[in-house]
């Protein structure tokens, strides 16, 4: 099976990270933040071409962010999700425009809705929402019901 | 046209060309904009109540708030609104103009559309299908028939609760640069 050999190849180089292969054309994939970078540039030579989306995930207990990276190969027909954390309180992580140009926009709305700052994006600038002036909407210390009342249930 | 109503039509020519010519604002709001196509094309054929999209809200009298409202969406919805001539009649379509709907808690979609704006119908539902469309044109007939169709007057008497509210939520920046709504009748 491919993804069993890709699963060894990326055990044998990055010896910090953990892959599990839940069913077929799908591997997970976490590792601490400092090797990410070179992780993806690793993933990108291997065929996988594509960065279909970043997601961030609030862990608010463990302060702490979890971005996922999607990777997908078109050749192979294999779809990679590529996990990490990074501090919440300082909420600073590298940009990987160097890597996929078109990072940019999803690191832009991931900077408007946790604040995380991705350093080398030059254009973290408001993507979505109008005259935002709470705190970022997405994270889970964010209360939207208070704010709804708020804002729209006056007289 | 009936031959009974003959003798209505020339009694009040103006009252009468109102109410079957309701042109609306193309102007999709949100997810309720997907029950308009079918409304207006072959299979419920709305040119049957001499209702139609129209290209611009300068042309139209009839404005069909579709769906939820997000606050983008809002500022845009007073500056066509602002623009269509008077008389002018809003009706919102589907749950979430009422009270919010699904999006109560949302912190970008607005909860109760008729304290931005005056709205002279509601279309429960969700989604409302293009029958209740043609339930509400039959009743806003009888309303103007009758007098009852007072919003765009409303907005004008009101209009300083209105632009309270709007400034509350698209800032003063927005109310400062729309200009007061227009007052003559055509």
């Amino acid at each position: 099976m491919r993804e069993e050999a890709i699963k060894q190849d990326i055990e044998n180089r990055f010896s910090a990270s953990s892959v599990t292969v839940p069913r077929r054309q799908r591997i997970i994939i976490s590792l601490p933040k400092d090797s990410l970078f070179s992780f993806i540039a690793f993933m990108k030579e291997e065929g996988f071409l594509h960065l279909s989306s970043i997601i961030c995930v609030d862990w608010i207990e463990e302060d702490e962010f979890e971005l996922v990276y999607h990777l997908t190969s078109f050749e192979e027909g294999i779809h990679a999700m590529v996990k990490t954390r990074i501090s919440r309180t300082e909420g600073t992580y590298q940009s990987m425009i160097p890597l996929f140009e078109h990072a940019q926009t999803y690191e832009r709305e991931i900077h408007e809705m946790f604040g995380v700052d991705f350093i080398g994006n030059q254009r973290l600038t408001p993507l979505l929402l109008t005259d935002w002036k709470e705190i970022p909407p997405m994270r889970k210390d964010f209360n939207t019901r208070e704010y709804s009342e708020r804002m729209f249930e006056h007289e | 046209m009936d031959r009974a109503n003959i003798r209505k039509a020339i009694k009040d020519p103006h009252k009468w060309g109102e109410k079957y010519s309701l042109w609306v604002t193309y102007f999709c709001t949100g997810c309720g904009i997907m029950e308009i196509p079918p409304t207006i094309t072959a299979r419920w054929d709305a040119e049957r109540f001499g209702v139609k999209p129209m290209a611009t809200p300068r042309q139209a009298n009839l404005f069909l708030i579709t769906g939820y409202v997000s606050i983008k969406t809002l500022k845009a919805i007073i500056i066509s609104y602002e623009q269509m001539p008077n008389p002018k009649y809003t009706v919102a379509f589907g749950s979430c103009p009422i009270d919010g709907g699904l999006y109560y808690t949302s912190y970008n979609t607005i909860n109760h559309l008729d304290r931005y704006l005056p709205v002279d119908g509601w279309i429960a539902g969700c989604m409302p299908r293009p029958e209740a469309i043609f339930i509400a044109v039959t009743k806003l007939w009888k309303m103007i028939e009758g007098g009852m169709v007072d919003g765009y007057k409303r907005y004008e008497e009101n209009i300083d609760y209105y632009r309270r509210n709007q400034e509350r939520v698209l800032g003063r920046e927005f109310i400062e640069s729309s200009p007061a709504p227009m007052t003559e009748e055509p």
